[in-house]
């Protein structure tokens, strides 16, 4: 219900900005045509990019009698000028150098296209509107002198940074390679992986002022058709102003808006998403950001790491178990001492009971308190850690150390216990970094709950939390799966991880034939029926 | 649309009431901080002259405790003490407890109660009703051990402070397992006592606990119980015996004179069982079966140890002296106390409850009349690192 309201109000906000938006934009007309002689092209050009430093055109006259007369119009910088001058610019001049204008029978338009721009990346703009579009995209425009269409020229400069390592998904074994601000330079990355002609990528604009090119990509034949339609369509839904990152995507397709859980996955690492997609999931690149969007995203993949597949089976189980362990402790510890030191004296054993009560000996606080102020701090200092320049992280983790180590139990406002706990279920957050945010927030529901009513309220949070994960899905798939519903076969890559050799078919839940109904209809309600 | 989310919304706010109704009525729940109450070690319970009861409570102070551990003293001045002892008069336990909070700082905790220390006079005029507050009160840990002190007020022994360790009562329980695996004493745990409180056909027996010196206790010996009132103690000897019986040793060294010198023997293995065999729907004798592995431990006698025939003889030396100290420990227990702490009854209410029906209330004398059987299965199994004694003249 809440989650309909909210969708409505983002709606009707975006058609709002929408409005405003035709209002500016000079170029509202969307068949205004493109003029037939230069000097018009030139001044409705120049009234559109007004104010455009960095736009740039330039007229070039050729033909015997210089009755050739061309434009060519790009944004500065953003075309690669040595490629503009050699592909298209040399050519013209050579070649029309000693033409007449009047050749009937082959159109100077038709022979730029065919035998004098070297460039092979080359389409046409129909309308006005089309071309501004390519230009502002990093397109090279030729206008003809004559003629009410123009040629886009693919000559952009290649921009942003080499393929590095991601700094956010470390792998000790496999690719170093991961994703990088541009679009191309991503999906070459992942059909570099996957040579087949089955791996599609279907492009599309999203955003009605940045015009941020989206890619959706998966494997035909893999994949299931439902899940990409479904995918498309929410994408298609989509009606923002910017698409910064695709975190603005993430948060508009995501089948449930207020659930503390990812129903869609992001990854930087090549190798990773090229794994996901032969899984039979869909891959959503946005240009502009090395993070690459996967649906549908389930729970268990929390806990999947690359190194997984790439080490030995028993390892990879042992290490699936540790991090569903690393997740429960850091969602629970503290509210797990909160509850056993407020309420359930009892069940410690009698040496335990009386190290905790010599540490919590003189403590001003009570342990909800005093966990609170432990974790805050913790999060003060994680969060301080990611925004300051790097330089002077180690400046911070010095202090950190000192004050909430050291200084802090020997002034008395914590106990030694306390610290140990945090620390603890900070280095435990970050065992299973996609719910690194779910965790942090759950933490503190879990300590309320546990100051509240003990063990009572740590099970009670712990039951309706796994209802809320039982009952989400991600694109009609179940959140739990394979757990729930129980799907076996899929088991085999859930907390038990079978050697690579032994995982002979793919994820079931994933591929579920049969799935018409509700997808595309009601978003909330997708469900795929087996 | 609007009518069907109204009635939603009503459905989602009865289901809120009702699961925070449902969290908020289960019980007594209170958030106490553990530096809010006083952890009590050890529980002395007696009886006044006047017919009162008088508890004494022994409870920790874990700063002290943490300092003394770790040697972090308070930088000079009188080291804090790790306990404190505290008794007070009542009409009932719970009444002496609660008005004991009169005199201390915070609220009592039963649950790390280590050791529960009952009065002789308690004992002699019977303990099963102080013991009813140890079953309905919810901080009670069922498994702490249960003493009774002899020759001392329980008082005295709590009072006591012991180099051993900071807090005597880890002290007391500390011996109580020691001697356990001695056989010398026999371990009562609060659930043992509750267990077998009602139950005719065997009689309690608890540890006793006696001052040995200054500093010092020492948990020996048996209290014998008959119907709840103390009837008479048990000396280690005949402890040992009696638990031979009820099959409940679990290792402990027996001297036997053999060889011209003396021989001590590990007993490693124990099993005990009794019966009552049964002649005309009456019970014509009781038996003891006792099978048990031995190691032997020294061997201060002048003879040998080559052959498996020399420790046959030995086996059946040991096997007589164990059957003396069951003999012993149950002429105490049928002649002097007429109790059955074996656990005969249990059989008989076990195969023969018509018979049991009958007899029960008067069973004890029916006990003390019978004759009774003793086998007793000795086996050695080995002799230690060496066989004979290694001779100087080879």
């Amino acid at each position: 219900m809440g989650d309909k309201d909210m969708f409505g109000k983002t709606r009707k906000r975006n058609r709002m900005v929408k409005q405003n938006a035709d209002i500016d934009n000079l170029c509202d007309d969307t068949y205004e045509p493109i003029p037939q002689t230069i000097e018009a092209v030139k001044a409705r050009l120049n009234e559109v990019f007004s104010e455009c430093s960095d736009f740039m055109h330039r007229e070039i006259v050729c033909g015997e009698d210089g009755s050739i007369r061309m434009l060519v119009a790009y944004i500065n910088g953003f075309i690669d000028k040595r490629v503009l001058n050699q592909d298209v610019v040399r050519p013209i001049l050579d070649y029309f150098s000693n033409t007449k204008l009047n050749d009937k029978k082959n159109p100077i338009y038709e022979q730029l296209k065919e035998c004098v721009v070297n460039n092979n990346d080359m389409k046409e703009a129909e309308n006005l509107q089309q071309a501004v579009d390519n230009i502002v995209s990093g397109e090279a425009l030729l206008f003809i002198d004559g003629e009410d269409r123009a040629l886009v020229i693919g000559v952009k400069a290649p921009q942003g940074r080499q393929v590095a390592e991601p700094d956010t998904e470390v792998s000790i074994r496999g690719a170093r390679e991961g994703f990088v601000e541009n679009l191309l330079t991503n999906t070459t990355l992942i059909r570099k992986r996957i040579k087949n002609q089955n791996l599609k990528l279907e492009m599309m604009q999203l955003g009605e002022q940045t015009k941020t090119d989206i890619c959706i990509c998966y494997i035909k034949g893999i994949a299931n058709e439902e899940i990409v339609k479904e995918v498309r369509d929410r994408l298609k839904k989509i009606k923002i102003d910017a698409i910064l990152d695709s975190g603005y995507i993430e948060q508009f397709i995501a089948d449930s808006r207020l659930s503390l859980f990812p129903t869609v996955g992001n990854s930087e690492k090549c190798d990773k998403l090229a794994g996901k997609l032969l899984e039979g999931r869909v891959a959503i690149f946005c240009d502009g950001t090395p993070y690459v969007l996967t649906a549908p995203y389930l729970f268990i993949e929390s806990l999947q790491a690359s190194d997984d597949y790439y080490d030995h089976a028993f390892f990879a189980t042992f290490m699936r178990l540790l991090r569903l362990l690393a997740l429960l402790i850091s969602n629970i510890l503290p509210g797990m001492y909160v509850a056993l030191v407020g309420f359930h004296h009892t069940v410690i054993p009698f040496k335990l009971m009386i190290t905790l009560a010599a540490s919590r000996q003189g403590i001003p606080f009570s342990p909800f308190t005093e966990a609170v102020l432990m974790i805050v701090a913790f999060e003060l200092l994680r969060e301080a850690g990611v925004r300051m320049p790097r330089p002077i992280g180690q400046s911070l983790s010095i202090v950190g150390a000192i004050v909430l180590g050291e200084a802090s139990v020997a002034a008395g406002i914590s106990s030694n216990l306390m610290v140990i706990i945090v620390a603890i279920t900070a280095v435990c957050s970050f065992v299973v970094p996609p719910l690194i945010r779910a965790t942090m927030l759950l933490r503190f529901v879990f300590l309320a709950a546990a100051n509240f009513l003990g063990f009572l309220g740590i099970s009670f949070v712990f039951v309706t939390v796994f209802i809320h994960l039982c009952r989400l899905r991600s694109f009609g798939v179940p959140y739990m799966a394979p757990f729930s519903p129980l799907t076996a076969s899929d088991l085999k890559d859930s907390m038990v991880v079978v050697p690579i050799w032994a995982m002979v078919t793919r994820p079931r839940i994933l591929r579920q034939e049969n799935t018409k109904g509700a997808a595309g209809v009601k978003r909330q309600e997708v469900h795929l029926k087996r | 649309m609007r009518y069907r989310k109204d009635k939603c919304a009503v459905k989602i706010a009865i289901l809120a009431v009702l699961s925070i109704a449902l969290l908020l009525l289960t019980g007594c729940w209170n958030n106490r901080d553990l530096t809010e109450i006083n952890m009590v070690t050890a529980l002395g319970v007696d009886r006044s002259e006047d017919g009162k009861v008088l508890v004494t409570v022994q409870v920790v102070e874990p700063a002290a405790i943490q300092s003394t551990a770790s040697g972090k003293g308070k930088g000079g001045g009188a080291q804090a003490k790790p306990v404190f002892v505290e008794s007070y008069e009542g009409e009932t336990v719970f009444d002496a407890l609660r008005s004991m909070l009169s005199i201390v700082d915070k609220k009592l905790f039963l649950s790390t109660t280590q050791v529960l220390i009952l009065g002789e006079r308690l004992s002699k005029n019977g303990i099963n009703e102080v013991l009813d507050f140890f079953q309905r009160y919810h901080e009670v840990e069922y498994k702490m051990d249960v003493l009774v002190a002899r020759d001392v007020t329980p008082k005295d022994i709590l009072k006591m402070e012991t180099d051993i360790d900071p807090i005597p009562a880890v002290y007391i329980k500390g011996t109580i397992e020691n001697t356990v695996s001695r056989a010398k004493a026999k371990r009562t745990m609060l659930l043992d006592l509750i267990k077998d409180m009602e139950n005719r056909g065997r009689q309690l027996a608890i540890g006793q606990v006696t001052k040995a010196g200054e500093k010092e206790v020492r948990t020996e010996g048996t209290a014998v119980f008959s119907d709840g009132k103390l009837a008479g103690w048990l000396d280690p000897y005949e402890t040992r015996g009696y638990l031979f019986a009820a099959g409940k040793v679990e290792s402990t060294i027996v001297n036997i004179p053999a060889d011209n010198g003396k021989i001590s023997m590990e007993i490693m293995q124990s099993k005990g069982k009794v019966n009552a065999e049964f002649e005309n729907g009456e019970p014509a004798m009781l038996s003891v079966q006792v099978e048990l592995e031995a190691n032997v431990g020294e061997y201060e006698a002048k003879g040998k140890l080559d052959s498996p025939d020399d420790l046959h003889r030995l086996e059946g030396i040991l096997g007589e002296e164990v059957k003396r100290e069951i003999r012993v420990a149950l002429d105490r227990a049928q002649k002097d106390y007429s109790s059955d702490i074996f656990g005969f009854g249990t059989q008989v209410h076990k195969y023969h409850p018509e018979y049991w029906k009958k007899v029960k209330d008067d069973w004890n004398d029916t006990f003390s009349k019978l004759p009774v059987d003793i086998k007793v299965d000795a086996r050695i199994g080995r002799t230690g690192v060496i066989k004979g004694p290694i001779k100087k003249d080879g």
